[in-house]
């Protein structure tokens, strides 16, 4: 709850620092300390709910929220990846327009969408956490004016975004036609033979609406385009934080409302997922541009997130928050590179071995933990979401599918690799690399590693 | 048939002819005249219902302000003339289908809705104006204040897009 309020305000602080100050590095920097605040705030929240054992979770407000111990420690994860986003990619954020800090309010209101998510127990909550997440979502693809695609990819995404919006809210009034309830709790009640057809079509729209939001197949038509043609420090907020969060509130309401409906759903979701690890991989194999193939590879990684909301055990929610972290740390830093080269084709990344190599380690460490090689946090959260579908036990084909498409995955994130160390070429660069970028990028590079030595330190629920 | 039914099944017959109207003419402007008559059908139900709050709120937002904007827009942008460029049979046919399948399972599956035991709430004072006020203000409270991050949002996000910036076309 401090979190929310915490939030919130420093979204505010944001709308007037911008209006006092024309200073854009001033506006980045008191962004950098407001987020370090808020993720001190999250901390102290999780302090107090470690001290709180034994207590129930404290429910806000008739219900609308249940800020478990899960909740909290997710959103003191996400407000982590947040500030490593910020000290990342701030400068970046600062190039885009001239409004930087709207951009930063922006990001905060993002922020709150994603406290909501992580501990809503009510499906209004749910409805207006999606909507605080995708609102701004929109004006930040378009936040850069002066490029055309910029433009349509805002627009892009607000049109069908809205359009899935309408969806979850169908689905939410049948479930409300089915149960009389908005609670999640309630939806328990839901019999499991001879299920109530109003509530099955709900079940079903919210599938819908909610694979729209994880960009899963085949709701992921507009992620390229929008991914592609944000700005790129955009791309990197939307790609990860965002999506880790809608990941969340998808796994609460199927594990703990629709958990014992598995029969009915688990056929759909197991569908979706085949078809969002097929269309992910197989295409970012043909991409030629390094952005788009990570546009591509963000659908991918959700493919392999849907595991989690498949499998209906203690191990998915562990391999949730594995995987949104290890994922959001490695794309981040990914996205903090390839901002920085003039050129994202892979031709763009030739040679850059010889010409910055500190830069092109740090690069090869986060391709290899997306593509979930050994030691590197990838592999953990794969491992972690493929072990809960494991024990779940019904679904053991689409594993052995999935790791199929993990080796695919190789191909093309190698491929990388193999352009900046094998090829000869002159990499050019937008802007020095200063000794701050290589400091952050050689911290972001430690914390994928250390997730893949230590996953349980991720654990602490 | 008493009146309460024939007003209803008129409504009904109002709302729904009206709606295919708003898909099925050619012209912008009849589209939008079609979907305020459709609003007007809906209300009547709400009216029916006991909910006069939501009967006059869908008025005056719906059916007044955000129709007016409609009708701004395709006025100001010149969509009257029929300009749309016309689609190929393979691709009417294709959503004709898709739409039909999807209707025939969502009608398949709620044709024994009755069955199943579906909670009907019969009217009540819950939609008139002092009990919405005492619901809102106490059980969801909370989603009516967070509701002000999202309008902030969106307020930033209009002042944002709708300030001048010099366009360049893009070189890739």
């Amino acid at each position: 709850m401090k979190a929310i309020i915490a939030a919130t305000i420093i979204g505010v602080i944001m709308m007037f620092a911008s209006i006092l100050s024309n200073n854009k590095s001033g506006i980045v920097s008191l962004a950098t300390v407001l987020f370090f605040f808020l993720f001190g705030i999250n901390i102290w929240e999780v302090y107090e709910s470690i001290n709180a054992t034994g207590v129930a979770a404290p429910a806000y407000l008739n219900n609308m929220m249940s800020l478990d111990s899960f909740a909290i420690w997710f959103s003191m994860l996400m407000s982590g990846c947040a500030l490593l986003y910020i000290l990342l990619l701030g400068k970046e954020i600062a190039k885009v327009g001239k409004h930087v800090g709207e951009y930063f309010a922006l990001i905060a209101f993002i922020m709150v969408g994603i406290y909501l998510l992580a501990g809503y127990s009510n499906m209004l909550m749910l409805f207006i956490g999606i909507e605080i997440l995708s609102i701004p979502q929109y004006i930040l693809a378009g936040s850069d004016k002066r490029n055309l695609k910029s433009t349509e990819a805002s627009l892009k995404y607000f049109l069908m975004g809205s359009f899935s919006t309408g969806i979850l809210l169908m689905g939410i009034a049948m479930l409300y036609g089915a149960t009389g309830s908005f609670d999640i709790i309630n939806f328990r009640m839901l019999q499991t033979d001879a299920l109530n057809p109003l509530a099955l079509s709900g079940i079903l729209f919210l599938i819908i609406g909610l694979g729209f939001k994880v960009s899963a197949a085949p709701m992921h038509m507009w992620t390229p385009d929008v991914y592609d043609g944000s700005p790129t420090p955009f791309t990197a907020f939307m790609s990860t934080i965002v999506k880790a969060g809608v990941f969340v509130a998808f796994l609460r309401l199927f594990h703990a409302s629709f958990g014992n409906l598995t029969n009915h759903w688990m056929m759909i979701v197991a569908v979706i997922t085949a078809t969002t690890l097929f269309i992910g991989n197989i295409t970012a194999v043909f991409q030629q541009s390094v952005k788009r193939m990570l546009a591509y590879s963000s659908i991918a990684q959700a493919g392999f997130m849907l595991f989690a909301i498949l499998s209906v055990n203690a191990t998915a929610w562990q391999g949730i928050v594995i995987y949104a972290v290890a994922y959001s740390v490695a794309t981040i830093g990914m996205f903090a590179v390839l901002i920085k080269l003039k050129d994202y084709t892979y031709d763009g990344f030739n040679g850059l071995a010889k010409k910055e190599p500190a830069l092109a380690f740090f690069t090869t460490i986060f391709l290899m933990s997306l593509a979930g090689i050994p030691l590197t946090g990838g592999f953990m959260a794969k491992y972690f979401v493929l072990l809960a579908a494991v024990q779940q036990g019904q679904v053991m084909w689409l594993v052995i599918f999935a790791l199929i498409m993990a080796a695919v995955s190789v191909y093309y994130y190698f491929k990388v690799i193999i352009a900046m160390y094998f090829k000869t070429g002159e990499a050019e660069l937008n802007h020095e690399v200063t000794g701050y970028d290589k400091l952050m990028l050689g911290i972001t590079c430690l914390l994928v590693i250390l997730i893949g030595l230590m996953p349980q330190l991720l654990l602490n629920l | 048939m008493d009146l309460f039914e024939a007003i209803f099944w008129f409504l009904t017959a109002m709302a729904i002819g009206s709606a295919l109207g708003v898909i099925l003419s050619r012209n912008p402007i009849n589209s939008v005249l079609f979907l305020i008559a459709t609003f007007f059908a809906i209300s009547g139900h709400y009216i029916l219902m006991n909910a006069q709050f939501l009967a006059i709120v869908n008025i005056i937002v719906y059916a007044g302000a955000i129709m007016v904007l409609f009708l701004f827009v395709i006025m100001l942008m010149n969509l009257n003339a029929d300009v749309e460029p016309q689609k190929s049979r393979l691709v009417q046919f294709a959503g004709i289908i898709s739409g039909g399948i999807l209707f025939l399972l969502i009608l398949a599956a709620l044709r024994d809705m009755k069955a199943a035991g579906v909670i009907e709430k019969t009217a009540t004072d819950i939609g008139l104006m002092k009990n919405l006020g005492k619901t809102l203000f106490q059980n969801y409270v909370f989603p009516f204040e967070i509701s002000s991050v999202l309008f902030l949002s969106a307020m930033i996000g209009a002042m944002v897009i709708g300030k001048k910036e010099t366009l360049v076309i893009d070189k890739n």
